[in-house]
């Protein structure tokens, strides 16, 4: 019988073993075992998603006929409005078609509207995140602009065959340019370090000193366009408040962001339209 | 088998001597060297343990120092004329990248001995070609997102790795806002590649007061004297700050100076950046500076004088106070092509135009028949001057053997003071100046302060000026060591040269500034105005001498300068034209034109000094145009004067919106 001493080191003996093992493994293997691995969970998250959809569906079944009627006029009655707002975009649109034809400018770069489930939220003190049920099959890519009826949401990090995850906003490791709006000068948002469940907030930096705002009286920031990921005057969110940077050129202050960001179920990916 | 010791003895106890004298020796000698270790130890670590804690963060410790953003300078009313613009780079922290050289570094290597290649660089070069390759390659990736073709200075990287580590190198330099909210939304926030903030002076008016503003120019923090950051025996690395070169930024760079702020790092032994840094204090911004100048005037004075397309200088001051309004010189240049730095071709080109020299304070000129003003002043305090008598002009004055003419060779007949000075008699000051004499006119200039500068608050204002006499003729030629007969005479003070002095001509050397001050003193009775480039709206009324004139002798002087004006035959005349006239200001002045010789011949200079409103004077004014064409006709009225009405025209269309003035001018006797 070996010696107790041996036995007990046995484990760490093997993880030692299993260690080098794995930095021997060569790298294009350990990639592809890390891709397979989300590969392997996403349908796992796919069909808690589903399996939720579902728990919804059943829970509004119980839901007497009366209420199911009111909810289908109401959205009867907004979808009625929708549609107006959609005519006026397209008469708008061909406007702006039929100037850029007559001062010969060059036609911004399009984005395809691709609506799309939330399959999981995963938010930390490092970041948040979502995982929406399209991936490449729907033709979605790393950068692509996510938003919803509140404004934007965030920008898809990565891409696997049935999902997308999204950077929200109020992840410190987004940042866009975004200005005032009704300015057109350039500032920088980026996510702050939130709470897991605390309300979302983000920071801004390089406003213009000549900006004010407060809780009370708080300042609508939207995207710029000028960064090329985002198009521009999506709302991301308001100002609550400004201070003079040490260097008197710009003030910072901290951006109060939707509190829907958290309980999204429905997103749209603007997938940009490959100009051949 | 072996026998035993005891077998050998033959004794079957085995003895021991467990005390021997002789290891006693040893086992002092074992203590003394423990001791000594233990001293030594105790040594090092009691008593030279700040030593080795000095040196230990010398050697790991390292020092960034960011300079502060300086102070902003305004106009008397609020309005900026220098601040900070944001200059926006793109960056690459170099230590952050350590493993992408590394990794570089062994890529190049394993394909060199792949390619069995003889010339295989020594480790030095292989570790500058994979630095130069990973920069190269995030440059790629901004010249990619930027579109633009920048190329990266393998030597300007070089340097930077072996002097400035620990600082960003600098890509891509003064990026347009566009180009940085591109970089801000695609780079990821935790890329070695980062927009990064400094600022650059900005002047909103360009080229207006550019002489008076002055410029700044990169300086090294290291000497700067607003550092309040610890750590001055740590090895350094200091951002370029920025130092006032000229005019208000140089004159009061210790206000404007921000204080510098910085970082203090720990490093690993490549001098790599360990983070968090151990200390960090944010740069603070310098005070704000508030000047005595108006945007509005200033501006106007300067379109007035550019419309000449000649070397001119313009000066307004508030009578009261001696603020200046307005201190105008041409041939200027635009202030932001000093900021950040100044390019060579830039610098040569403004030389080549003179646009470097601020007349106002530097250029000395005499001052011509706007000095007759003093000449009468001097008189009639003197006695020798009676405002009511005349004197026979017949166009010229004989002094000696010689004949003076008067002004445009006119002959005004018999004229008393307020039509001499109307019509600037030049027989009228030279019997004038000749019964008073050169030395009390002396006197006079220096009681009103034209043998010295005026103080103002700019750096490099001449001491050039001269109030000529017989003493300083005497030094003047005997620093020329010529023949004792020729000095002889030639140092001799001549009567013509008492004549040229009293119609501001000769020797007599003044600047605008100095006229335009002699103007404020004039108009509130008094002999000096020292000239403030800082506006106060506290400040007292300045006092100083009264100019000593009885009312009958002052009321005779501002009617001859009035006249000068609104008279037909005044010198000043195309003031009061319709097209000129400004309606309801009464201004009292007077032109000059005074003769300068030069290699190419003699250029006239063009001179209008007034204030304004006459019965109670607001502001003063000077204005001198210089002539580029030898023996061309150059009155002051025709070219100073419009000047003087359009900088007065701005000023009274301004004060008139605004209401009566806070601080009224006492007129002294």
């Amino acid at each position: 019988m070996p010696p107790r001493r041996l036995l007990a080191s046995r484990p760490f003996l093997v993880l030692g073993l299993l260690l080098a093992g794995w930095f021997l493994v060569p790298t294009v293997i350990k990639r592809a075992l890390g891709i397979s691995f989300f590969e392997l969970q996403a349908p796992v998250h796919l069909a808690a998603s589903h399996v939720r959809d579902l728990q919804d569906f059943w829970s509004l079944r119980t839901r007497s006929s009366h209420d199911l009627i009111a909810a289908g006029r109401d959205l009867a009655r907004l979808n009625a409005s929708y549609e107006v707002t959609l005519q006026q975009t397209e008469t708008l649109r061909r406007e702006v078609a039929r100037l850029e034809a007559l001062l010969r400018m060059p036609t911004l770069p399009g984005y395809r509207s691709e609506p799309a489930r939330v399959a999981r939220r995963d938010f930390n003190a490092w970041w948040q995140r979502l995982t929406v049920r399209k991936g490449r099959n729907y033709g979605i890519v790393p950068g692509s602009p996510v938003i919803f009826g509140g404004g934007v949401v965030g920008k898809v990090t990565e891409v696997h065959a049935y999902t997308a995850v999204v950077d929200l906003i109020s992840s410190p490791t987004l940042r866009l340019a975004a200005t005032l709006e009704g300015d057109t000068r350039p500032l920088s948002f980026q996510g702050a370090n939130n709470p897991a469940f605390g309300p979302a907030r983000g920071i801004v930096d390089y406003v213009p000193t000549d900006a004010s705002a407060s809780e009370f009286s708080p300042r609508r920031i939207v995207t710029s366009g000028l960064g090329g990921v985002f198009p521009a005057g999506l709302l991301i969110g308001e100002i609550v408040r400004l201070e003079t940077s040490t260097d008197g050129l710009f003030k910072t202050g901290e951006v109060r962001l939707d509190n829907r960001l958290s309980e999204l179920t429905e997103v749209t990916v603007l997938v940009p339209e490959r100009r051949d | 088998m072996p026998t035993s010791s005891v077998e050998r003895s033959g004794s079957l106890v085995e003895t021991h001597r467990g005390y021997n004298p002789r290891l006693l020796v040893f086992h002092g000698v074992l203590a003394l060297a423990c001791l000594g270790v233990t001293a030594g130890l105790a040594y090092q670590q009691l008593i030279k343990t700040d030593i080795y804690h000095d040196l230990e963060r010398v050697q790991n410790q390292r020092r960034v120092l960011t300079p502060g953003p300086r102070g902003n300078i305004y106009d008397r009313e609020g309005r900026l004329l220098v601040g900070n613009r944001p200059r926006f780079a793109v960056t690459l922290n170099l230590d952050e990248l350590r493993g992408e050289f590394r990794t570089e570094f062994l890529r190049i290597r394993r394909a060199y001995r792949e390619a069995d290649d003889r010339n295989l660089p020594s480790s030095g070069e292989l570790e500058q070609i994979a630095r130069f390759t990973v920069v190269q390659r995030y440059l790629d990736e901004v010249n990619r997102r930027l579109e633009r073709a920048e190329k990266l200075d393998g030597q300007a990287l070089t340097r930077h790795f072996r002097r400035q580590l620990l600082l960003p190198y600098i890509l891509v330099d003064d990026l347009h806002p566009d180009e940085y909210a591109r970089l801000l939304e695609q780079l990821p926030v935790t890329s070695a590649l980062q927009v990064y903030t400094t600022t650059a002076r900005h002047y909103p008016f360009q080229s207006a007061a550019a002489h008076t503003l002055g410029f700044v120019g990169l300086a090294s923090l290291e000497d700067s004297p607003t550092i309040s950051l610890p750590g001055e025996e740590l090895k350094t690395f200091a951002m370029k700050g920025s130092i006032g070169r000229d005019g208000l930024e140089r004159y009061f760079d210790e206000i404007l100076q921000g204080e510098t702020g910085g970082t203090i790092y720990r490093v690993d032994p490549a001098g790599y950046r360990v983070n968090p840094p151990l200390v960090r204090r944010l740069p603070v911004q310098g005070r704000d500076l508030v000047t005595s100048l108006d945007i509005d005037l200033q501006l106007s004075a300067e379109a007035a004088l550019g419309k000449l397309e000649l070397p001119a200088s313009a000066v307004m001051l508030e009578v009261a106070s001696g603020e200046v309004l307005a201190l105008a010189t041409k041939p200027d240049f635009d202030l932001n092509a000093t900021s950040p730095r100044i390019a060579a071709g830039a610098y040569q080109q403004i030389d080549a135009a003179g646009g470097w020299y601020n007349r106002s304070v530097k250029g000395i000129y005499p001052p011509g028949s706007s000095f007759k003003i003093l000449t009468a002043i001097a008189g009639l305090r003197a006695g020798t001057l009676d405002p009511d008598a005349t004197v026979n002009c017949e166009g010229v004055y004989r002094v000696g053997r010689r004949l003076f003419p008067c002004h445009d060779g006119h002959a005004h007949g018999p004229i008393r003071l307020a039509q001499a000075i109307e019509v600037s008699c030049n027989v009228y000051f030279y019997a004038q100046g000749l019964r008073l004499g050169a030395e009390r006119l002396a006197e006079e200039a220096r009681r009103f302060g034209f043998d010295q500068p005026t103080g103002i608050e700019l750096p490099f204002e001449t001491k050039g000026m001269l109030v000529p006499d017989a003493a300083w003729k005497r030094r003047f030629i005997a620093q020329r060591k010529l023949p004792p007969d020729q000095q002889a005479i030639e140092e001799r003070w001549y009567d013509g040269d008492t004549a040229n002095f009293s119609i501001g001509q000769g020797f007599l050397l003044v600047t605008p500034l100095q006229m335009a001050s002699f103007a404020a003193s004039v108009a509130r009775g008094e002999t000096r105005t020292r000239p403030t480039l800082l506006h106060d709206p506290a400040r007292a009324p300045l006092r100083s001498d009264p100019i000593g004139l009885n009312p009958v002798a002052r009321a005779a002087l501002l009617r001859g300068m009035e006249d000068c004006v609104i008279s037909p035959h005044g010198t000043a005349r195309i003031l009061n034209s319709p097209a000129l006239r400004i309606p309801d200001l009464r201004i009292a002045g007077k032109t000059g034109t005074a003769q300068v010789a030069t290699p190419g011949g003699t250029r006239n200079l063009a001179w209008f000094i007034c204030f304004a409103p006459v019965d109670r004077p607001e502001v003063a004014l000077a204005v001198m145009v210089e002539g580029d064409t030898p023996g061309e006709e150059f009155a002051g009225g025709r070219y100073a004067g419009p000047v003087a009405r359009d900088i007065l025209k701005t000023w009274w269309d301004k004060r008139r919106a605004a209401g009566p003035l806070s601080r009224a001018t006492a007129i002294r006797p």
